[in-house]
């Protein structure tokens, strides 16, 4: 719980993106359609944009603020309203005041431009309500509840994040595949989002891969894909609580990005009972620590397993093959 | 002078009504019975000495003999007059079309306004502007009221209708029982201005037999019009608990040369029995008409202004339209609405004029937004206000509907089409996309041809949060009332929050082709109630059975110009993986929001404040759940900060105030329930000043685990 040395705003701030636009050096700029923000999910993907070297982005910020900030004998003078953009992996920060159009004061609207070259994959943008209080200037009264992301490659404006699944030769691949030629498939948790590496030229896997339907085929492509997801979960997970950030009393941070949304999903499962935090911070003691570390392995391949729902895979392939042989018998 | 009528047939009706002719007059006024025909027909006016002679003869003052406004008050005095018993001995004990809708504010505000949108005098472009007043009369000004509208000759009609046991017998008990009981009786009135009024002949076909006179009589004036069934008028009337509706009429055109204050009083009871006399259901307050067989039948008449005022029918100007006053108006919805209100609420009963006045403004935002917005060079068609008053005094200011506040997008997206300034394709939000839906119209007569296609207008906007439900579509016709309002179908759910609104007919606009028949067609698609499309009798016998497969054909085509709009077309899976990619996903917006574990003391409440010196205190109220004694927490302070790690700061005292002790730094529980501590933070541990930055403070599972 978060306490101010200073009176701060209650009530909500809120945030929206009105419209946003992308400019090429040289080109007329390209006005986004509607769809490429989404106000449910709070995102924007720029990469619906058909101008595809575009260098600079704008973005139409409108935001609410609750009527008591602009009413006179607030605690605070000089209130301004900020829109913050900021990319943890760049550590970019690009702000921008916005200007009150109403008469209430509670609407504010303003641009903020980004540089493509400022941001990597997906930034914050959040609204900040400042102001003078108690002669100390420059003071967050009040901030955004739900921030809105804009990512800079998508082109479809969902939170949901996707793992990167590569069908590839590793004989012809690359080098580093070249090792694995043996493998029916590889997960590489290294890049900027995990990849699952799939050999085509392993026998069948192409076509198991493919295989639907409640044949023998479509079964073995149910057990197939859930063991794979399960291999991937618990790749993920080790790689993410590998690389924590640490406070100097020993508490471990949340990670930002998939890591983070990783470990708020699996670890409800590997810690059960306890707040997230706390679950991250036992995890984490037991992997830096003396002992506990071999005995938390099978939480960590149970959640795995829930979350690549293996069990109700393996279920249907039983039903599916007591099935195949009566038809067989019959 | 000015003069409220010619002097001529001023006479004329003046002598039928004191039942005298004109040879009569000529010998009292000793005159010749020629030149009281020439008074008649205009061709001379009587002398000053005269008039005065006449004046006495009419039993009158002088005054009224100049001005001519009103009739005299001799002849025979405004009265009741109750249609008498059918000679075959039927009975009708209620008025079959009041039963077709609720007594509700919300339909009557809804068919009256479409009534006053029907009869707006479209001359000067201007408004027909529409106000609802509510006004609770009790005591002394109730008694004045009950006088003059003659109670105590329709209490006997009132007795006798209460005690039959049916559904009007009973509304009308429980409209007297609240007069009587609670000494109370609210009338609203509903007025419009630039709007044809009740023009006509008193029993002739015309706007005035059409409202007064008849049922089911539809006396419509424009191809555009709502209403096509004669039914909306009987809600007048089923508003009103007593049946009872008073109309003051300002005409649009003279009728016996006069236009301003034509009066008149309308009663719909049941079939009674008073004093002997059956009487067949209505009654009209008037004047005996001297021309109708033994001068019973009441006819409106012109009533001066203090007649209007004790009858509280004063309109404000000579504007032309009418007014409607219903008396014992009562609200059957909003005793179902509002249910989670509470009980024994006595500020605000079920039929509190507070509510009902709520009730109409939403009604008239929700129906006739489209009807009150202007664009363009073109003004609305409507302006709407309720007000509230209560023995003359003002309840609730008298505010107009404004539709930008209660229906901003839809209200945006219509502004834009007047205006001219949709887009083709929605970019930022606040713009308004256009585009045309054919609607196929068949040919009357039953054949199997088409006649046309007809474009009717559709308009999407982003959704306000002000609006009710997002991503639906309104339709409506030329007088732009919401005649259907439907969801959208099939949408997916990550669609941006939308609204449409669909123009059809002569809404669509000028240029919209076959607009007149389209308008035709969809007004016979309409129920009574005029909330949608859809198969009627009217439909099938002036088209063919299967003609409102055509309206199928507009919603369908409607529905996929929406989400070609607004939805985002499915992305096939560029990449492989087959089935595998859909299960590879994080961060999909809060699946399930896990709860703490239950048994865990959660930190409830933080009081904290800084000490001179620099140090914080705080005191901190934990939740200790049942069986959650047994946890042992440490309270961690540490600063706030952007991100990365943040600074951690020490405790220099922390104490247990209340059902918990500190044992080696971390908090030990006495019993479940609220449990407090206080601690206060060492200043020489703080990284920064403490009044630049702000404090948390955490709970944290402290089992044999210190910092590291």
């Amino acid at each position: 719980m978060k306490v101010f040395p200073y009176p701060r705003l209650r009530g909500t701030v809120s945030l929206r993106v009105d419209a946003a636009r992308v400019k090429a050096p040289e080109r007329s700029r390209e006005q986004l359609d509607s769809r490429a923000r989404s106000v449910v999910e709070r995102v924007v993907a720029l990469g619906m944009a058909e101008t595809e070297d575009w260098d600079t982005a704008t973005l139409t910020v409108s935001a609410t603020i609750p009527s008591k900030a602009t009413e006179p004998g607030a605690p605070w003078s000089d209130i301004a309203v900020v829109a913050v953009l900021t990319d943890r992996s760049t550590n970019t920060r690009v702000t921008s005041r916005l200007a009150s159009d109403a008469e209430s004061g509670r609407e504010w609207r303003g641009e903020l431009q980004m540089l493509r070259s400022d941001l990597s994959d997906r930034a914050d943008l959040t609204v900040q309500v400042v102001a003078t209080v108690e002669g100390v200037p420059g003071r967050i009264v009040g901030e955004a509840s739900d921030d809105w992301i804009i990512d800079v490659g998508s082109d479809v404006p969902t939170r949901e994040q996707s793992f990167e699944i590569k069908e590839v030769g590793f004989a012809k691949g690359p080098r580093r595949l070249q090792n694995f030629t043996d493998a029916p498939w590889i997960v590489n948790t290294s890049g900027a989002l995990p990849t699952v590496h799939i050999n085509t030229d392993f026998e069948g896997m192409t076509d198991v891969l493919e295989a639907e339907g409640r044949g023998p085929e479509g079964l073995v492509n149910a057990m197939m894909v859930s063991q794979m997801a399960a291999d991937v979960w618990i790749a993920v997970f080790h790689s993410a609580i590998g690389d924590l950030e640490i406070e100097a009393d020993g508490t471990p941070l949340f990670p930002y990005g998939w890591q983070g949304e990783v470990l708020r999903e699996m670890l409800a499962d590997v810690v059960p009972d306890r707040t997230l935090e706390d679950a991250l911070r036992e995890v984490h003691r037991r992997r830096v620590g003396a002992t506990g570390w071999a005995e938390l392995q099978p939480r960590i391949q149970y959640a795995a397993m829930r979350r690549a729902e293996v069990p109700r895979a393996l279920l249907e392939t039983v039903r599916g093959l007591e099935k195949l042989k009566r038809e067989d018998e019959a | 002078m000015e003069a409220g009528e010619d002097f001529g047939p001023w006479l004329a009706r003046q002598l039928k009504l004191v039942d005298m002719t004109q040879t009569e007059l000529a010998q009292t006024v000793k005159v010749t019975r020629a030149a009281v025909s020439a008074w008649i027909t205009g061709r001379a006016t009587p002398r000053p000495e005269t008039i005065d002679r006449i004046a006495q003869a009419l039993n009158t003052d002088l005054a009224t003999v100049h001005t001519r406004t009103t009739d005299t008050q001799a002849g025979l005095p405004v009265g009741w007059y109750h249609r008498p018993g059918h000679v075959d001995g039927g009975r009708e004990l209620g008025n079959a079309a009041a039963f077709a809708f609720d007594a509700d504010v919300s339909v009557l505000a809804r068919e009256t306004c479409q009534n006053s949108l029907d009869e707006r005098l479209t001359t000067h472009g201007q408004p027909v502007r529409v106000r609802y007043t509510l006004h609770e009369l009790t005591g002394e000004t109730l008694a004045r009221f009950r006088e003059a509208i003659h109670w105590d000759d329709l209490y006997p009609h009132y007795e006798a209708s209460r005690a039959q046991d049916n559904k009007v017998g009973r509304v009308i008990d429980a409209g007297l029982r609240d007069m009587y009981e609670h000494d109370r009786l609210v009338l609203l009135r509903v007025d419009d201005y630039n709007a044809a009024g009740l023009t006509g002949d008193d029993y002739g076909d015309g706007r005035f037999a059409a409202v007064v006179r008849r049922q089911l009589d539809s006396h419509k004036s424009v191809s555009t019009a709502g209403g096509s069934y004669g039914l909306g008028k009987a809600t007048l009337w089923a508003t009103s608990r007593l049946g009872l509706v008073l109309i003051n009429s300002t005409l649009s055109e003279p009728h016996e040369g006069r236009t301003e204050r034509r009066v008149i009083g309308r009663l719909d009871l049941p079939w009674r029995q008073v004093n002997g006399e059956p009487c067949a259901g209505p009654a009209w307050l008037g004047r005996p008409d001297p021309d109708r067989p033994g001068a019973k039948v009441v006819r409106s008449w012109w009533a001066d202004e203090e007649a209007v005022e004790s009858l509280h029918l004063t309109r404000e100007s000579g504007e032309p339209g009418t007014s409607f006053l219903i008396v014992g108006a009562h609200d059957v919805a909003s005793l179902a609405d509002d249910s989670s209100a509470a009980e024994g609420d006595e500020a605000e009963d079920d039929d509190s004029i507070q509510r009902m006045h709520r009730r109409l403004v939403h009604a008239l935002g929700t129906n006739f937004w489209a009807a009150m917005v202007g664009g363009g060079d073109r003004l609305p068609l409507l302006e709407a206000s309720v007000r509230t008053l209560r023995n003359g005094a003002v309840v609730i200011e008298e505010k107009r509907v404004d539709p930008m506040v209660t229906q901003p997008s839809r209200t945006r997206a219509l502004k834009a089409f007047l205006d001219g300034t949709t887009v083709e394709h929605l970019t930022e939000s606040g713009q308004v996309a256009a585009t045309t839906v054919p609607l196929n119209l068949p040919a009357r007569g039953g054949k199997r041809v088409s006649m046309g296609e007809h474009r009717a207008v559709l308009l999407v906007t982003n959704a306000e949060d002000a609006d009710d439900k997002p991503n639906r579509v309104v339709a409506m016709r030329g007088n732009r009332m919401t005649v259907r309002d439907t969801a959208v179908p099939g949408l997916p759910l990550s669609v941006n929050p939308f609204q449409a609104v669909l123009l059809t007919g002569e809404a669509a606009g000028m240029q919209a082709p076959f607009a007149a028949e389209a308008e035709q067609f969809l007004r016979a698609a309409e129920p009574p109630e005029h909330n949608k499309w859809g198969q009627t009798e009217e439909l099938t016998l002036t088209y063919s059975p299967s003609a409102f497969r055509r309206i199928s054909g507009l919603t369908r085509e409607t529905n996929s110009a929406i989400k070609a709009l607004v939805a985002r077309p499915k992305k096939g899976s560029k990449q492989g993986g087959g089935r595998l990619a859909r299960t590879l996903t994080v961060g999909a917006t809060k699946k399930r929001r896990r709860l703490s574990a239950a048994t865990m003391p959660v930190l409830e409440e933080l009081d904290a404040q800084i000490l001179e010196g620099g140090a914080w205190q705080v005191i901190g109220e934990i939740k200790v759940p049942a069986g959650g004694r047994d946890w042992r927490l440490v309270p961690v302070a540490k600063f706030d900060v952007r991100s990365g790690p943040r600074p951690g700061i020490a405790w220099a005292e922390l104490v247990g105030v209340d059902n918990c002790q500190v044992v080696d730094g971390a908090l030990r529980f006495s019993a479940s329930g609220t449990a407090t501590f206080r601690g206060v933070t060492d200043p020489t541990t703080h990284a920064v000043r403490t009044s630049l930055s702000g404090l948390v403070v955490e709970l944290r599972t402290g089992e044999g685990e210190s910092a590291s």
